[in-house]
């Protein structure tokens, strides 16, 4: 049985400003000087195709005055791919062919010597979900030995109780990553075949136990593809404004991932192609002009390098989505998806560069919060 | 009283304070530093790298002759937080200067007037220079100073929007009771705002995402500098009063005589 929406999540009232709307509401929505979800649902419907530049000029303008000419950078680095769970669209699924493995701590040290040694200070660990051979204390010992390398550790791993989160937030992670994937709960349950994350709920309630127990930085997103985009983002906007109200310290960020080719063929119901993409990053943008929004490597170089800055101000940079493989360059396991833009390091930086924008390696320091 | 800046028992030629984020390229920023002719400029803690990793500021900055280093808490949420980034920031830097800004909604930068006060303290105490970054609260203001704070840093607005001199009137509050220099910081658009500033009788302003976000940074570095100098020197100098009236210059009663002096 699929979960019941709580009213808080709930984008109808909106949906009708997404459908029915016209060139003039999407100008006035643009320069608004208060947007809420009713620009953002504006900003969403199909008449705001034709206004596409002037969005992107807005949305850009925005980005330079609050993150200047800088983009923060990270890489992923997946810890193991053991997973009991059954999400039809994940390359990690129990039922994909893939070798399992999880990274022990001398081959965990050599990876985070190779992200260390490319410069990078800004490491999101990731894992399946929860099993013996990958539960909180494994993650716990993760953290903390990253942590004493790296500057800014946080995870993308399975929902935790508060006090799961508690223990990695006393190991020095400071950041989780959760995508609700899709809000549509009749949806989530279709996709969510088997497994731990088949519990909607339990999902949706995730970031505020991780924000409870100390979490500074919350990474939201939906999974591209899945379902209707205009649905998805309203409703991730209507969580992220529920979470500021509670935990209003915190700092949140949101990202976009497109469903890419993964082993096991999955093929996306509601397809996003990269001008609709552009738009729901630059409407974002406008609608919330001080919330962080993250592009990964899932995306082309082409289409990274035009909206760094004009919308977007964190990508992550060289990633691997196998267990690990930054050290000798491969892995034995397959990734979780196939990466796009496989520029390593340097180049990265050269482009952004050339763009007039500063690569920004290290944007936290962990004596804020030793102990 | 000349273009000099005086806090905690050091002497600044210029009235112009720099921030060093949001710049395309450490060369970019280092120019707009130097043509700026600031002599205090402010870094966060998190963007060293020591060991010149990439991405540090720290070593850019330590090449700029002439200026000292004003290390800043950003990122700091909490009094503690503030406390142990100046701790750490002090011994990487060696500067004994510290701005203190706590500002804990990510959405507003709103700095948090609680922390601030409490941490304000335990620095003054450890022997640092501080110059708060604080809400235009002229009551606040004073208990910072009767808290040893070197300087007192209202916002003109919130950082980074460039929404100028919102909080004019209470910064003028805080002018006419302050015995340190007060320093305008966030929130400045242009030189214009930052000349305004001046001719209230700030001691100074900051300027940061108004010079980093321009086209051209360091000709906007050069602009700041000349509207901080015009805008003391028409404080010095003695602004006119407002007047609803019209003031004739060819006063109609200038041939009576004056009022016996009794």
């Amino acid at each position: 049985m699929s979960a019941v929406l709580p009213d808080w999540l709930d984008p109808q009232p909106w949906l009708r400003f997404a459908a029915g709307s016209n060139t003039a509401a999407v100008r006035q929505a643009i320069l608004a000087s208060h947007p809420g979800p009713r620009e953002l649902a504006t900003l969403l419907s199909p008449q705001a195709d034709s206004l596409l530049e002037p969005m992107a000029r807005h949305a850009r303008d925005i980005t330079l005055r609050r993150f200047g000419r800088t983009i923060t950078l990270y890489a992923p680095l997946y810890v193991s791919n053991h997973c009991p769970g059954g999400c039809a669209y994940c390359g990690f699924a129990a039922d994909r062919k893939q070798v399992r493995r999880r990274l022990d701590d001398a081959e965990l040290a050599r990876e985070l010597d190779a992200l260390h040694k490319r410069g990078l200070e800004d490491i999101l660990l990731l894992t399946g979900e929860r099993t013996p051979l990958c539960g909180p204390e494994f993650l716990r010992s993760c953290v903390e030995k990253a942590a004493s390398r790296i500057h800014s550790i946080s995870v993308e791993t399975f929902a935790m109780t508060e006090a799961e989160y508690r223990l990695l937030a006393g190991s020095g992670c400071i950041g989780i990553t959760l995508y609700q994937e899709t809000y549509d709960p009749a949806l989530y349950n279709t996709v969510h075949r088997w497994g731990p994350k088949r519990d909607y709920t339990d999902r949706l309630t995730a970031p505020e136990r991780a924000l409870a127990a100390g979490m500074r930085y919350f990474g939201l997103g939906v999974l591209l593809g899945l379902g209707d985009p205009v649905y998805d983002a309203l409703a991730l906007y209507m969580h992220l404004q529920h979470l500021r109200r509670i935990h209003w310290r915190a700092e949140f960020s949101i990202s976009f991932p497109r469903l890419r080719p993964e082993a096991g063929g999955f093929e996306p119901a509601h397809p996003v192609n990269e001008r609709m993409l552009a738009r729901l990053i630059y409407a974002f943008r406008i609608c919330l002009p001080d919330v962080t929004l993250v592009l990964s490597t899932r995306e082309s170089a082409n289409f990274r390098d035009h909206m760094a800055g004009t919308g977007v101000n964190r990508m992550s940079v060289a990633s691997r989505t196998t267990v690990g493989g930054y050290d000798t360059g491969t892995s034995p396991t397959g990734g979780q998806f196939d990466v796009h833009d496989t520029r390593n390091v340097e180049t990265f930086c050269r482009d952004l560069r050339g763009l007039g924008l500063e690569p920004v390696f290290k944007n936290w320091d962990r004596a804020v919060t030793a102990k | 009283m000349g273009d000099t800046l005086h806090i905690g028992g050091s002497e600044f030629e210029s009235c112009l304070l720099v921030g060093t984020g949001k710049f395309s390229s450490p060369d970019i920023m280092a120019r707009a530093i130097e043509a700026s002719g600031t002599q205090l400029v402010t870094v966060a803690l998190r963007r060293f790298n020591p060991g010149e990793g990439p991405g540090d500021l720290l070593g850019p900055l330590s090449r700029i002759k002439g200026i000292r280093l004003m290390p800043n808490t950003s990122g700091a949420r909490t009094a503690d937080e503030a406390v142990r980034i100046a701790h750490v920031a002090r011994e990487i830097s060696g500067s004994t200067f510290i701005k203190l800004e706590i500002h804990p909604n990510p959405h507003h930068l709103m700095p948090d007037p609680v922390e601030t006060f409490e941490a304000a303290g335990r620095l003054v105490k450890d022997g640092f220079t501080v110059l708060p970054y604080m809400p235009a609260d002229p009551v606040l203001a004073k208990r910072l100073e009767d808290a040893g704070c070197s300087a007192v840093m209202p916002l003109g607005s919130a950082i980074g929007s460039g929404q100028g001199l919102r909080t004019a009137d209470l910064i003028r509050l805080i002018i006419a009771d302050a015995r340190v220099p007060v320093i305008v910081d966030a929130g400045l658009r242009s030189p214009a705002d930052a000349a305004a500033a001046m001719e209230m009788g700030c001691a100074a302003v900051l300027v940061n995402s108004a010079i980093a976000a321009a086209d051209n940074p360091v000709e906007m570095a050069l602009a700041f500098s000349e509207a901080v100098r015009a805008g003391h020197r028409a404080f010095r100098a003695g602004i006119m009063p407002v007047s609803s009236e019209a003031a004739p210059t060819s006063p109609l009663t200038s041939f009576l005589a004056e009022p016996p002096v009794s």
